[in-house]
């Protein structure tokens, strides 16, 4: 877990390095912001702040209102008929490594929602489509954005199978992405990331659309009795 | 195969709600922990329904339409609530 969290501190500084204006972040609600009331596909929070809480940690965010919209209005006309929402609870899978790799000072963000808990979630297919089309949104735009996905890599939270991820999964997932060959993820079908406790990587496939065949660099990858703990970073020009 | 993570049927709703109460909401969470059976009946579960929460008996619990993530969370949280030295922290 220590060499996760030194994982986590090289891409804080790449981050600052980097000097982004902006974090949208790709995550998938743990049933925490979006329960069984209403459930998209894939969704934005479009509010001025956004908070969560688990225990005894508390965060808040600001929220780049002004990217936010855009990207839910852009989205919409290149039709992906995204559900947006102003009032939240931030689930945790965006403000855990938000706690670890957001820069000094601190920049707004903007929550990007993939279903990955409720069936029927969106085909990969779809995912990485609505990521090839945040790329052309976020590169027309005059910010300088980061964009970070949040999820997985195998576990199975809640079944009988907790304490066997399939790590021969992340690792041959892992050395396709290191080749640069992530458009094959939008082959995937739901039952195949069920299947391998990955249903998460829907995240990454959003952003796989949007890094196209960019090579990864995993910077670790760290099994641990119930889940693949991978940080991975995709330099673009 | 069967998957993991399943369609909740709606005749399953009121348990997932009560599962997602007590995983997201600390008043009912503690309202949970003080006197379980009230608060459960007041929520709208049967006894039976009622039995296999208490139990955090998984297997009847997804037989009776909860969610496998819910059921996860709402027992690790009430662990966490009654046991807490027992969970690391970052």
């Amino acid at each position: 877990m220590l060499r996760v969290h030194d994982a986590y501190a090289g891409i804080k500084r790449g981050l600052a390095a980097a000097r982004p204006d902006i974090i949208c972040i790709i995550g998938g609600d743990h049933i925490e912001g979006f329960f069984l009331t209403s459930v998209p596909a894939l969704a934005v929070y479009v509010g001025s702040t956004v908070s969560g809480k688990f225990d005894r940690y508390r965060y808040t965010f600001d929220v780049h209102e002004p990217l936010a919209r855009a990207l839910l209005e852009q989205s919409i006309e290149r039709g992906f008929d995204l559900t947006y929402s102003q009032d939240l609870a931030l689930d945790y899978a965006f403000y855990v490594p938000l706690h670890f790799a957001m820069p000094e000072p601190r920049v707004p963000i903007v929550p990007l929602y993939v279903n990955v808990y409720l069936p029927p979630q969106p085909t990969p297919a779809r995912c990485y489509a609505w990521g090839e089309t945040l790329r052309a949104i976020l590169d027309a735009r005059p910010e300088r954005v980061a964009l970070l996905a949040s999820g997985g890599l195998s576990h199975f939270p809640g079944s009988d199978r907790y304490n066997s991820p399939d790590f021969d999964w992340d690792r041959q997932m892992l050395d396709r992405l290191i080749a640069g060959r992530g458009r094959e993820t939008a082959a995937l079908t739901g039952e195949e990331l069920d299947k391998a406790g990955n249903v998460e990587f829907r995240t990454w496939i959003t952003l796989l659309g949007a890094v196209g065949d960019a090579k990864a660099r995993v910077v670790c990858y760290e099994p641990s009795w119930h889940h693949g703990n991978a940080v991975v970073t995709w330099p673009i020009a | 195969m069967s998957l993991h993570y399943t369609f909740p049927p709606a005749a399953g709703y009121p348990l997932n709600r009560c599962l997602y109460r007590i995983k997201s909401d600390d008043a009912f969470r503690e309202r949970y922990l003080a006197d379980p059976d009230t608060t459960l009946k007041e929520a709208g579960l049967d006894p039976e329904r009622i039995a296999a929460l208490r139990t955090l008996d998984r297997d009847r619990l997804l037989a009776l339409g909860a969610h496998a993530y819910l059921v996860f969370m709402a027992g690790l949280r009430l662990k966490m609530a009654t046991a807490p030295q027992t969970f690391e922290r970052f």
